[in-house]
């Protein structure tokens, strides 16, 4: 689903951000992202969604090669992405329901059917019953399920999540966990970028460790929550 | 997908701009007021300076001199020839009636014109030229022709006074069109700027759409329409105000030109034409303006 081949990336006058990076992530595949402040998680992301353009190297998203890819095809692209942050990058001044809706919007689905669409999607993230709630009016763990629901809503195939619990408290941290675990669950391919270790150890998934811009380990869910827990 | 869904959305997102950053709106909306009531008010005065052009050209005579030798029958035959080539009257002025004219127009004076030995006039004709023949190219050409005429020794027909009536007409015309430049582009930069801000402030609602896989011209189309319902806005303002400017200050205004050009001379302010093409233009303005703003600063 996600491939990446001797990928780099560097800004003008700074050390690369990301060097020879060699990836593989299987359709349906859950892969935690992991690594000190500043390794390059967000960075790696971003290069998935085409938030930035790799230096160097091939990038394939479901098959297709997005490091040379046109800037009139990035949306397209994108639509098959869901991507959820850590500062939920929620519209204050609309709705619950409205802020889901927003994602339909773009692709042109008619109210009524984008209507029908959200209410199947804040059930799945428990908020059915918040759909006209303003986002400032929720819960960190609330807001961060509207911006899962509305990164979910058009069926993507990967959900990139860069940090998504990175501004709750524990219990709400799971909650989302959990949440991301049904997604993928359900077949999407799902990649988190945290350096929360508890995560780790607790959800045993694969992990890639980034240090300084390389992946500096690959390891299965087991070995890598073995790892984390010996310290 | 439907396309009737993202024009619907387009349409709520530009009314939701609207409503949402009313001040910067309203300043583009006045400056658009402004422009078009001025583009309103200028075209009204260049019109009525057309007209009063139009009805000094009406005094314009031209005078055409005969030979003294030529007899009654050349001159008949002249003024026949003359009639034929510029389509207006002619009037044959024999030198006693030109005499007569003169010490008439002289006064007390007139009188010293007795005791000349005989009369100095030449016979003439005045030739009355159509409308549209009264122009300065015109006129000049139609006397080149006259004085190549045998039997004619000269051609009047007060052409500096013409040509310096025309000089001013076109000096208001292309002044009116440089301050119309001046204020369009003015108009536009200011619209320009306030939709920048427009845009600035709903940068993260443009980021979110860029993540969901908008495209640039769907985050960019509901700026456009913003523009043009800008420019409509501020067009229906100027036409409003142009209409009370014409009921409130008209009569006053006509009493006060009557003199130059008669009662009943002045222009309407707005003729239906008009209106549109005022309400034509504000829109321009305010897609102009967008236009610019979208391409500047949303390099998305």
């Amino acid at each position: 689903m996600i491939q990446m081949f001797h990928v780099y990336k560097a800004y003008p006058g700074d050390p690369p951000v990301l060097s020879d990076i060699n990836l593989h992530v299987q359709k349906g595949e859950f892969v935690f992202l992991t690594g000190p402040s500043g390794a390059g998680k967000t960075t790696l992301m971003k290069l998935i969604f085409c938030g930035e353009k790799a230096t160097k190297g091939q990038i394939l998203v479901g098959g297709r090669n997005i490091a040379r890819i046109r800037e009139s095809a990035i949306p397209y692209l994108r639509r098959n992405i869901g991507v959820v942050f850590q500062d939920f990058k929620l519209l204050p001044h609309r709705t619950v329901e409205d802020n889901v809706a927003f994602a339909l919007d773009v692709l042109g689905v008619p109210r009524a059917v984008a209507r029908e669409r959200v209410q199947r999607m804040l059930k799945l993230v428990g908020l059915q019953h918040k759909a006209s709630s303003m986002p400032l009016k929720l819960s960190g763990g609330e807001q961060q399920r509207v911006v899962i629901a509305r990164a979910l809503v058009n069926d993507p195939t990967i959900l990139l999540a860069d940090e998504p619990t990175g501004n709750l408290d524990p219990a709400l941290t799971l909650e989302i966990m959990d949440l991301l675990m049904d997604v993928n669950a359900r077949g999407t391919t799902v990649m988190v970028a945290t350096h929360d270790h508890s995560l780790i150890t607790r959800y045993q998934k694969r992990t890639l460790r980034l240090e300084n811009g390389f992946i500096v380990s690959d390891e299965d869910g087991v070995k890598a929550a073995r790892r984390m827990a010996a310290g | 997908m439907s396309v009737f869904a993202k024009t619907a959305y387009f349409w709520r997102s530009a009314a939701s701009g609207l409503r949402h950053a009313p001040f910067i709106h309203f300043v583009a909306v006045t400056t658009i007021a402004i422009a078009i009531f001025s583009a309103g008010l200028a075209q009204a005065t260049g019109r009525m300076v057309e007209a009063l052009i139009g009805s000094l050209g009406g005094e314009v005579q031209v005078t055409v001199y005969l030979s003294p030798e030529l007899d009654e029958e050349g001159a008949a035959v002249l003024r026949e020839r003359m009639v034929a080539l510029s389509g207006g009257r002619a009037n044959l002025v024999p030198p006693r009636a030109a005499l007569e004219r003169l010490a008439t127009e002289l006064g007390d004076l007139g009188e010293a014109l007795a005791q000349l030995p005989e009369n100095p006039l030449p016979p003439s004709l005045e030739l009355e030229v159509p409308q549209e023949r009264r122009t300065p190219g015109a006129l000049k050409a139609l006397a080149q022709q006259l004085r190549a005429m045998p039997g004619v020794t000269g051609v009047d027909y007060g052409e500096e006074a013409v040509e310096r009536l025309s000089a001013i007409s076109k000096a208001l015309r292309y002044g009116g069109w440089v301050a119309f430049a001046v204020v369009l582009l003015a108009t536009v930069v200011i619209v320009s700027a306030t939709l920048q801000l427009a845009i600035y402030a709903r940068r993260g609602e443009i980021e979110i759409q860029k993540l969901v896989g908008a495209t640039d011209r769907f985050v960019k189309a509901p700026f456009l329409i913003e523009g043009f319902l800008q420019g409509l806005l501020g067009a229906g303002v100027a036409l409003a105000g142009l209409l009370a400017f014409e009921r409130l200050a008209g009569p006053g205004l006509a009493s006060l030109f009557s003199f130059l050009v008669g009662p009943g001379g002045m222009v309407p302010l707005l003729e239906p034409r008009i209106a549109l093409e005022l309400l034509a233009a504000g829109c321009g303005l305010g897609l102009g303006g967008s236009f610019i703003a979208v391409g500047r600063f949303l390099r998305v």
